[in-house]
């Protein structure tokens, strides 16, 4: 039987329009803004100034503590500025700012297609590398690459799982490179599995998705690294879940605010992985992505994968695709489901952009508010066995106590209540904003 | 596009709302709305219109003039009120008691206590119950089928369950289950027949309307507690299939029990509520006054709900 995670879920529509539109190469832009705060945790300190000449692949800003990353120019030129820059939420960010000029790579990066199947012994070495070429998790959270693949002292990784659920809806960007580089993600696997120390490696694929689950698999057969598989699973959001992914494929359960390594799990996406591949074997930094240009509104030969690299304009990128739908209401970077809504289409492309997702005003406008019924819908979709028709009112209500008892904190805010809710109670916007509240207030109790 | 629309995540909702829950329970009622009315004739279609056009105009009223807030009447809850509120009276009931009947379900049942979401217990119930208390010559006029199709001579009797309660189980020796199943019943238009109530069931099921968990467990419990004691003493006792089929369970479990308003959230506390419900029924009707207790069964499980929902939690993750 196809395993699946445990608890809760829906069943959203896939929509999954441009999963048959081959990966195209972006033309560079005259001018890009790179954003030092493209991953989780401290933004990079920026180390160019207005006037220095860049080449692509060329560090220009550092990490600012151990949760941080490097960020490379994506392209050759002229530092035109450093300084503030709104993203696409609309937050001033330091964006260090290119004219383009040529494209002049720096030294030591391997720009050729041969394969790589030879990996290095040393996972100092190695790990070096991933960090050096500044890799983040592109599952979304942009956490970076090898914080997780150093596991703490004590902990020990019995699985690691490669993510290729892409189990939200429209987005078709993993489902690509699966199918493009399905040997460069076998070899990243291969990698990060080594430096985990030979733990077995499972690259979970969703039902849907059987030319990935074939491609993936031939890739595994010929490149014949051990302990490398693929497991189909069960179509259900939020498969791709850290937690509901871990759940899946091992049947192990993380603890209430504990990490995956906690249960022997290290879960990287399939997009990681073909940046750790590029980042160890061509010495390649992360400065592309493949993101997806997809919606209803959108005829087929609008519908488009794009290689980008970090800093193009988001507007720029809507230009060469074709510009905006007329029908557009809302434009997401990101699924429907956690995406964000692009409050600037001049903000620019960083390292986990994953789509450009145009929504009609049908679609995305919410009804207007009522009773709740108590159908229980909210909480039979809540992955996590919350009760978020509950915790609602405790938030409403602001009852800290009550919320901690009923788990408020282990929210991963996937949006199977909201999406559920028949009422239109806007029951994550709610819960969210508890959630920072009561993770604060034990986050301050621990630290006494 | 000029602007763009900037909210929170999720940004895709589900297309069911609160409004096509509601109608798909009217739906999944229709079965047995068109059984009754070909069967008892005018006078059941005079309950049902009169039931669910006073329940929609004292809703509509209510909320209008009396709370002056938004109408409600849109949601279709208060047509499934009228509906149920129908199917639980004898199809001779006067107009005016059935008027009675929905003032009582929606503006004491509902309306007092908030409207839908609100109220702790069923209002089609309570206004049938208030109705039993109230008229109980009316309420027990059980007229055999006589309507548009079939042939039967107009005839007042005993439901198959009253019989059983006056005379014995001798009484009903020779009652066809097959009557039973398709639609021959005495008793309330809605018990008329069980194929028609569960092909509801079925709608309701396949929709994702309800859950499983309250019914079958409401079923379960009749059958093995009558079992046990039919098995006993089968000159006693009534047996499972008969309970099953009578008394207006299969209405009551499939559209009553279930209702989100008034039963657990949780699938556990909707077993537990279940076999309340299932347990109460057949105390009453093996052991107390009334030939049936479908409907005090399921107003006593409701004023445990809030305890169950306290009691009874989904199974959360990573918290085992």
């Amino acid at each position: 039987m196809m395993k699946t995670f445990s608890i809760g879920g829906i069943h959203p529509s896939d929509s999954k329009i441009s999963k048959d539109c081959k990966i195209e190469v972006l033309p560079v832009p005259s001018k890009v803004f790179i954003s030092v705060a493209q991953h989780l945790g401290a933004p990079a300190t920026p180390i160019v100034k207005a006037g220095d000449q860049v080449k692509v692949g060329q560090v220009i800003a550092e990490p600012a503590g151990f949760i941080s990353a490097y960020v490379h120019s994506s392209v050759s030129g002229t530092v035109k500025s450093v300084g503030p820059r709104k993203d696409l939420a609309g937050n001033n960010v330091t964006h260090i700012e290119i004219d383009v000029e040529g494209d002049e790579w720096a030294e030591g990066i391997d720009l050729s297609d041969t394969l790589v199947t030879e990996i290095p012994s040393d996972n100092k070495a190695i790990l070096e590398k991933i960090k050096m070429n500044g890799v983040v998790g592109l599952g979304g959270a942009t956490f970076p690459a090898h914080v997780k693949l150093c596991p703490p002292p004590g902990k020990k990784a019995d699985c690691l799982i490669l993510n290729g659920a892409e189990c939200e809806p429209y987005l078709t960007s993993d489902y690509r490179i699966m199918l493009e580089r399905s040997k460069e993600i076998v070899i990243g696997a291969a990698i990060m599995k080594q430096v985990l120390g030979g733990c077995p490696a499972v690259i979970g694929i969703e039902e849907n998705k059987p030319e990935a689950i074939k491609a993936m698999s031939a890739a595994v057969a010929e490149l014949g690294y051990p302990g490398i598989s693929v497991m189909t699973l069960k179509k259900k959001y939020p498969q791709g879940g850290e937690k509901q992914l871990i759940d899946a494929v091992m049947g192990r359960q993380v603890k209430s605010m504990g990490l995956p390594i906690d249960v022997g799990a290290v879960v990287q996406n399939v997009a990681t992985s073909l940046a750790v591949y590029e980042a160890v074997q061509k010495n390649m930094p992360l400065i592309t992505n493949v993101l997806t240009v997809t919606g209803d509104c959108l005829p087929m030969d609008k519908q488009h994968n794009y290689k980008f690299r970090i800093g193009m304009p988001l507007s720029y990128i809507a230009e060469v695709a074709g510009g905006v739908p007329e029908a557009a209401a809302k434009i997401i970077s990101g699924g429907p489901m956690m995406g964000k809504a692009i409050a600037n289409m001049d903000a620019t492309t960083v390292k986990g952009s994953s789509s450009l997702l145009y929504l009609t005003a049908e679609q995305t406008v919410r009804g207007v508010e009522s009773a709740c019924i108590r159908c229980g819908k909210c909480a039979e979709a809540c992955p996590m066995g919350l009760e978020p028709f509950l915790l609602q009112k405790y938030a409403r209500n602001g009852m800290m106590d009550e919320l901690e008892e009923n788990a408020v904190q282990d929210c991963i805010e996937c949006g199977c209540c909201l999406y559920s809710c028949p009422a239109n109670i806007p029951l994550l916007d709610i819960i969210r904003l508890a959630k920072g509240d009561v993770i604060r207030i034990i986050r301050g109790r621990s630290a006494k | 596009m000029d602007k763009l629309l900037v909210s929170p995540s999720p940004h895709l909702h589900t297309k069911t709302s609160t409004k096509s829950l509601m109608r798909d329970v009217v739906i999944a009622l229709l079965p047995a709305v068109v059984v009754s009315v070909l069967f008892y004739g005018w006078s059941e279609l005079l309950v049902l219109g009169v039931s669910v056009a006073s329940c929609v105009l004292l809703e509509y009223l209510i909320t209008k003039y009396l709370l002056k807030g938004t109408c409600t009447v849109g949601d279709w809850s208060a047509v499934i009120t009228g509906v149920l509120l129908a199917l639980n009276l004898p199809a001779t009931t006067p107009w005016w008691v059935v008027f009675i009947g929905a003032v009582v379900a929606i503006g004491v049942a509902k309306m007092t206590f908030g409207g839908l979401g609100q109220n702790l217990f069923n209002p089609a119930i309570v206004g049938r119950v208030f109705l039993l208390i109230s008229f109980p010559t009316y309420m027990t006029d059980w007229t055999k089928p006589q309507g548009f199709i079939g042939n039967f001579d107009a005839y007042t009797g005993a439901t198959p369950l009253g019989i059983a309660k006056e005379g014995g189980v001798a009484a009903i020796e020779g009652l066809d289950y097959m009557d039973m199943l398709f639609m021959n019943i005495g008793g309330s238009a809605g018990e008329l027949s069980a194929i028609a109530l569960l092909a509801g069931f079925v709608y309701l099921l396949a929709r994702k309307v309800i859950r499983p968990y309250i019914t079958v467990s409401i079923w379960v419990t009749v059958a093995v507690f009558s079992g046990i004691f039919w098995a006993i003493n089968p000159a006693e006792y009534t047996d499972p299939i008969f309970n099953l089929l009578t008394g207006g369970l299969l209405l009551g479990s499939i559209f009553m029990a279930t209702d989100y308003v008034t039963s657990p959230m949780s699938n556990w506390g909707g077993v537990v509520f279940g076999v309340g419900i299932g347990l109460i029924t057949m105390l009453i009707r093996y052991f107390g006054a009334y030939p049936e207790g479908v409907s005090f069964a399921i107003l006593i499980m409701n004023s445990v709900v809030p305890l169950l929902n306290k009691w009874f939690h989904a199974k959360k993750y990573g918290r085992a």
